[in-house]
């Protein structure tokens, strides 16, 4: 007889699809075979999470259509099954299954609009954040404020792609005007997203900005984050581009270090 | 915090629904006529629209934390993490009742999406007490355990699920959830009576009745009923229910309907068909139809 553990263990593996021989066993079939009672459970455990995958990326789904996307997601469910019970915290790694999956490769797209759709299921569910006002930073030192870093609202993600995935996430919704033809060579995608109001939204940048902000968000100083945007774009100005990230309630909280030795940190008040 | 009243004689405000995103936007717009409202708590441990709505219709409604994610019956123990993010929504919405499953959903860190069945033996129970009683310490209140639904059996399971759930209660305090279609359910596909099965158990633990409709599969020509909450609460457990009134007296009911969700108004004639059965049971019963 088998401890609790091991049961769990085995009706894991026979749930995902693995060997349910052994679950099997400890199954009494009750005038049914008790693999047919395992499949109540298994057709439940795979087609609500696939339903849950499929809440999450409309437009993957629109592109593969559902019948593939319900195959792709037995594969991806049995690989990576949700870590916890939240099921809009699930799916974080479609996007890297559909770039590994060799039937899609045709769609070289696709793991980007996956992408995409995984920022706004992202920015819909962050945790919310209370924004900071422009005058906050105002007391830093001149001689300070290159060291400054930023935590930006944890709704907001920088995504880039060679493929014009916002288009093609247009160009799918349930209520685009009409078929659309998207040219793939018509150039890739600098998009913001994040959570406004009670919804999520994207839109693009410029390559400047898209820069300074992605830099911001992984943690650059604003010396270091200036830079990565000057090399994309020599014009890049960084007082305006200060004032938009503020207009744009993106940060949350700062920290700079003192340029004196001696000098406390300055930080953001909670 | 909004509680659920205690019925009267018409069982108003007794019956509560479930609340389901279709009708979100029409409940805030125009409450309506329900005692209460129930949520399952894992689609309100993030942030943005879903808790902030939430946070609006605890003012109007006494509001049920209903969750399928703690897996009171994981060998593995308790997601720490996860009963943190519970107990934090519990603290913030003071739900008037908390409820969760005799069931397990995670092995091994992965997550199955269902809420599953375990054998019934001295293990399971000192198990299942120790996740209880550690989930209750987290909360800070009791929990209510509701009987699952089950479509398979272990060969080793001595102990019956009644008297496994009233020793649950003995061991840890906690309350019963009983649904009434979930002990139809069960009892069918293993062909028990249901009845006998209300009446094991402990009828002052029952905190709390759901209702809902089931669907009637056919697998190697026998008939399996499956919990789907998709369609109207059965004739055979509207009697059911009435039974249990007998049985426990009022307690607070929910009208469960999670798939093919219906407009809001079919809901809410189911909770007035409940309310009905309970005026019913109190117009008729003994000293049993008291609420609690």
């Amino acid at each position: 007889m088998p401890s609790l553990r091991e049961l769990e263990r085995d009706l894991r593996v026979a749930l995902l699809g693995g060997d349910d021989g052994p679950a099997q066993a400890a199954i009494q079939g009750d005038g049914l075979d008790p693999g047919a009672r395992l499949g109540i459970y298994r057709h439940h455990v795979i087609t609500t999470l696939t339903a849950a995958l499929q809440a999450t990326y409309p437009v993957v789904c629109r592109l593969v259509d559902e019948r593939f996307f319900a195959y792709a997601a037995d594969r991806f469910i049995r690989d990576t099954p949700p870590s916890g019970p939240c099921l809009f915290e699930y799916g974080a790694g479609l996007a890297d299954f559909l770039a590994g999956f060799p039937p899609c490769h045709a769609l070289p797209y696709l793991a980007d609009v996956a992408r995409l759709e995984w920022a706004l299921q992202r920015a819909l569910h962050a945790p919310e954040a209370v924004p900071l006002p422009m005058r906050a930073v105002e007391g830093v030192a001149p001689e300070a404020a290159a060291s400054l870093t930023f935590t930006l609202d944890a709704s907001a993600s920088w995504l880039a792609s060679p493929y014009p995935t916002d288009r093609i996430w247009r160009a799918n919704q349930t209520d685009a005007p009409g078929p659309e033809v998207v040219d793939l060579a018509a150039g890739g995608a600098r998009l913001e997203a994040r959570r406004q109001g009670d919804h999520a939204i994207f839109r693009a940048l410029d390559p400047g900005s898209f820069a300074f902000r992605r830099a911001l968000a992984t943690g650059a100083n604003l010396a270091a984050a200036t830079g990565a945007a000057l090399a994309v774009d020599p014009a890049f100005g960084l007082a305006p581009a200060l004032a938009a990230l503020f207009e744009d309630e993106l940060p949350v909280a700062f920290t700079c270090t003192p340029s004196h030795p001696g000098d406390q940190p300055c930080q953001s008040q909670p | 915090m909004a509680m659920i009243s205690a019925g009267g004689t018409t069982g108003a405000g007794l019956v509560g629904i479930g609340l389901r995103t279709p009708h979100l936007a029409e409940i805030i717009a125009t409450p309506p006529p329900i005692g209460w409202l129930e949520v399952h708590t894992e689609n309100y441990l993030g942030g943005g629209p879903a808790p902030r709505a939430l946070a609006r219709v605890r003012g109007e409604h006494a509001v049920s934390l209903h969750g399928v994610g703690l897996s009171l019956g994981s060998a593995d123990g308790l997601d720490r993490a996860h009963l943190a993010r519970v107990a934090e929504l519990t603290r913030r919405i003071e739900p008037a009742l908390v409820s969760e499953h005799l069931s397990w959903s995670i092995a091994g860190g992965a997550y199955l999406n269902h809420l599953l069945p375990l054998p019934y033996t001295e293990e399971s129970l000192g198990l299942v007490a120790r996740n209880v009683s550690r989930a209750q310490e987290a909360l800070g209140r009791p929990l209510l355990i509701e009987n699952p639904s089950s479509y398979l059996r272990f060969r080793h399971s001595p102990i019956p699920e009644p008297e496994f759930l009233s020793e649950l209660v003995r061991r840890t305090g906690c309350g019963l959830l009983c649904d009434v279609n979930n002990v139809f359910v069960s009892c069918r596909n293993f062909d028990r009576d249901p009845a006998a099965y209300l009446d094991a158990l402990p009828a002052a633990a029952i905190g709390e009745v759901h209702l809902a409709g089931h669907a009637r599969n056919e697998a190697e020509g026998r008939i399996i009923l499956i919990d789907d909450h998709g369609s109207p609460v059965t004739d055979e457990v509207w009697a059911l229910f009435a039974r249990a009134l007998d049985r426990f007296g009022p307690r607070p009911t929910l009208i469960e309907w999670d798939t093919d969700v219906p407009a809001l108004a079919v809901l809410l004639g189911e909770a007035r068909r409940a309310e009905a059965a309970i005026a019913r049971a109190v117009a008729t019963g003994g000293p049993r139809a008291v609420a609690a």
